[in-house]
């Protein structure tokens, strides 16, 4: 998710740059840095930050030309105006108007929350901006048919079709005889629809779903969500848990002693190394989507230089959004930053190269396990017990 | 049928959580009339004691209580003295005082402690539960059921069955004629201040041995105190307790029985008729 923002920003600030009038180019970034999935936010903010940093300052040690001298370009610096929404969709909104109509910003990056992307790339929309989405998963967000909407991150609706591959071939390796499923998931934009992909791919399959368990999330307790969950005795179960709650799910899961043969989550919770490792063995076996693991963050210092050159070929015109938008809409850009290797948005503004692996959290460390021509180890089936 | 326990049972937990969160707000509300809008960050205030001396110190959350407590004794003494004192009886300034207070802790764990969540692992507590057949006891949730129970005990005597007792409860009904009487109202103030942060202070002490805690914690919590405290009747401990086990036998029972995601519907529903029905709450006069 960091690295996908980080390929964001330099698009957006690469394409923003090539044509600035002043030597400065603003940028908003618009992530929830309060409220419960704050954690997440933040290291948003840090992504986009280190990027900035990098084509701003000069730094010979590493291997890219915007780290070798000061700006993009002739020297266009690049200043980040940071904005909170807190997680809240109102908030969001507002603070999308402050960032374009009073601080002026070429585009904004944000907001991780779907609930809070959606209201704020309307805006942008209304204003006629670009709005760079890099981590919100709810499928929805690219079929408003936007056309100043940019999203890199894959879809919860992408990242099902890769459960749906994963159980069945589970099914029939491992012989995991998973019929039925439940799903739990914060009562969101992202919860809703990661659980309305969730049960369309869950019909396809013809594994029946026994347990439907929406919450509030920043709740006090899931002891009632758990043991609707429990009482239904699910063989999979599918999560859309962000932060906080994340580790509410799981203590509590762990409280009422049960576990289901696998568990597997949207982004979110289970993607913050630093909630699994205070998680402990508690966090071990439970899977997820992953739109990074090392092995891909070490091929990302050679993937932006052609990026920049290209477009400082072709981009040769004015700070113009319209332009900036077109060029979006037509390109493939390298991205090995991403999964998917490209970057190319389709015409409801998705990038439509987009993808993610499966892996699982085993002995402390996220392990690869899905597709297999990008696995690092196999996966432990069904899960071990508390 | 042993669902139906099970439901029961983890509705009582939370329940009697919640009556030891509410309870300093309760006490503070009934002697002083002074809504005390920061009992929420009170309340995380002594989860980040707990959690430091428990991340630091491998101290466990079964000892830390105590730790947590006292600092909040001290903390309330202090917003006593510094904050609600300067603006006791001026309509609405204490509410707003407070509520200042409250954004006031938030920011500083947030800017101190960064908005992270953090856990504690490894507890004497973490993950243990205790098994009847089909029904799951998890024991923190069980130990701080205990708590409550002792703690609200323990304030019940000690209002109704000693002399300091006696001079808060004439306090409460009337400063004046207390004051009058020889009783120091002013020193009655200040530890029904402290005494009431300590209570918030023992459960925010007890509860990191489950519960993550970070600068947005007391949010909720603080809004079902408030929820408690106007249910069971301002300043009645008994109608706290029995007021924190209604909202939480009905989140419990709403969650299971039809649908989770209704839980706080149903409390703030069954809030909002009492209070319709009856304003001054179950226990209030």
């Amino acid at each position: 998710m960091k690295r996908t923002l980080l390929a964001v920003v330099a698009i957006v600030l690469l394409i923003a740059g090539a044509g600035a009038q002043d030597k400065v180019i603003k940028i908003g970034t618009l992530f929830p840095l309060t409220g419960s999935v704050a954690t997440a936010g933040q290291r948003c903010q840090a992504a986009v930050e280190t990027i900035v940093d990098i084509i701003n300052g000069i730094y010979p040690d590493l291997d890219l030309p915007i780290a070798k001298k000061a700006g993009l370009l002739n020297g266009y610096k690049i200043e980040l105006i940071k904005a909170d929404h807190q997680g809240k969709p109102d908030v969001a909104k507002s603070e999308a108007e402050r960032l374009y109509e009073q601080e002026g910003v070429f585009a904004v990056i944000g907001s991780y929350n779907s609930s809070a992307s959606k209201p704020a790339s309307a805006v942008a929309e209304r204003l006629q901006k670009i709005f760079m989405c890099g981590a919100s998963s709810s499928a929805a967000l690219t079929e408003r048919g936007l056309q100043y909407f940019f999203r890199l991150a894959p879809t919860d609706r992408i990242e099902n079709v890769e459960f749906a591959h994963w159980i069945e071939e589970l099914n029939k390796v491992k012989a995991a005889g998973i019929k039925t499923a439940a799903v739990i998931y914060e009562n969101t934009e992202f919860g809703k629809h990661a659980a309305d992909e969730a049960k369309v791919v869950s019909a396809k399959m013809g594994v029946k779903i026994v347990a439907d368990v929406p919450f509030t999330p920043g709740a006090t307790n899931l002891n009632s969500e758990i043991q609707k969950l429990k009482a239904a005795r699910p063989d999979a179960l599918f999560a859309a848990v962000l932060g906080a709650d994340y580790s509410l799910m799981i203590r509590t899961m762990k409280q009422s002693a049960w576990k289901p043969k696998m568990a597997i989550n949207y982004c979110g919770g289970y993607q913050d190394p630093k909630i699994a490792e205070q998680m402990g063995k508690d966090g071990w076996g439970f899977m997820g989507s992953a739109g990074y693991t090392p092995e891909f963050g070490s091929r990302f210092m050679k993937a932006v230089a052609p990026v920049e050159k290209y477009y400082k070929a072709k981009v040769g015109v004015p700070f113009d959004t319209e332009k900036v938008a077109q060029v979006l809409r037509t390109t493939t850009f390298d991205s090995p930053l991403s999964m998917g290797g490209k970057v190319q948005f389709g015409p409801d503004g998705q990038n439509i190269k987009a993808a993610s692996v499966i892996s699982q959290l085993q002995n402390g460390s996220y392990v690869t396990v899905y597709p297999y021509e990008f696995k690092d180890g196999d996966p432990i089936f069904p899960m071990p017990n508390w | 049928m042993s669902m139906l326990i099970q439901v029961v049972l983890d509705g009582i937990w939370s329940g009697l959580l919640y009556g030891l969160v509410a309870a300093g707000l309760s006490l503070i509300w009934g002697v002083m009339d002074v809504l005390n809008f920061a009992h929420g960050e009170f309340l995380m205030a002594a989860m980040y004691v707990s959690f430091w001396l428990g991340f630091l110190f491998k101290l466990d959350p079964l000892v830390t209580w105590i730790a947590a407590g006292a600092f909040l004794f001290i903390l309330s003494v202090l917003s006593y003295k510094l904050v609600v004192k300067r603006t006791m009886g001026k309509a609405m300034a204490p509410l707003l005082a407070t509520f200042g207070l409250s954004m006031l802790i938030k920011n500083f764990a947030m800017n101190r402690f960064t908005p992270n969540f953090r856990i504690l692992s490894d507890t004497v507590m973490d993950g243990k539960s205790i098994i009847f057949g089909e029904v799951v006891i998890p024991v923190p949730q069980f130990v701080v059921g205990i708590f409550s129970l002792v703690v609200l005990g323990a304030l019940y005597l000690f209002l109704t069955r000693t002399r300091f007792g006696w001079a808060v409860q004439a306090t409460a009904m009337d400063a004046e004629a207390a004051r009058l009487m020889g009783v120091n109202t002013e020193r009655i103030f200040l530890l029904v201040f402290g005494i009431g942060g300590a209570c918030v202070g023992v459960a925010g002490g007890l509860l990191p041995s489950y519960l993550a805690t970070h600068p947005d914690i007391g949010t909720l919590f603080g809004l079902i105190a408030f929820m408690v405290v106007a249910l069971g009747g301002f300043g009645s401990i008994p109608g706290a307790l029995l007021a924190a086990l209604i909202i939480g036998l009905v989140e419990s029972l709403a969650g299971f029985y039809f649908a989770p995601v209704y839980k706080y519907v149903a409390v703030f529903g069954i809030y909002l008729v009492v209070i319709l029905v009856r304003p001054k709450g179950l226990f209030g006069w």
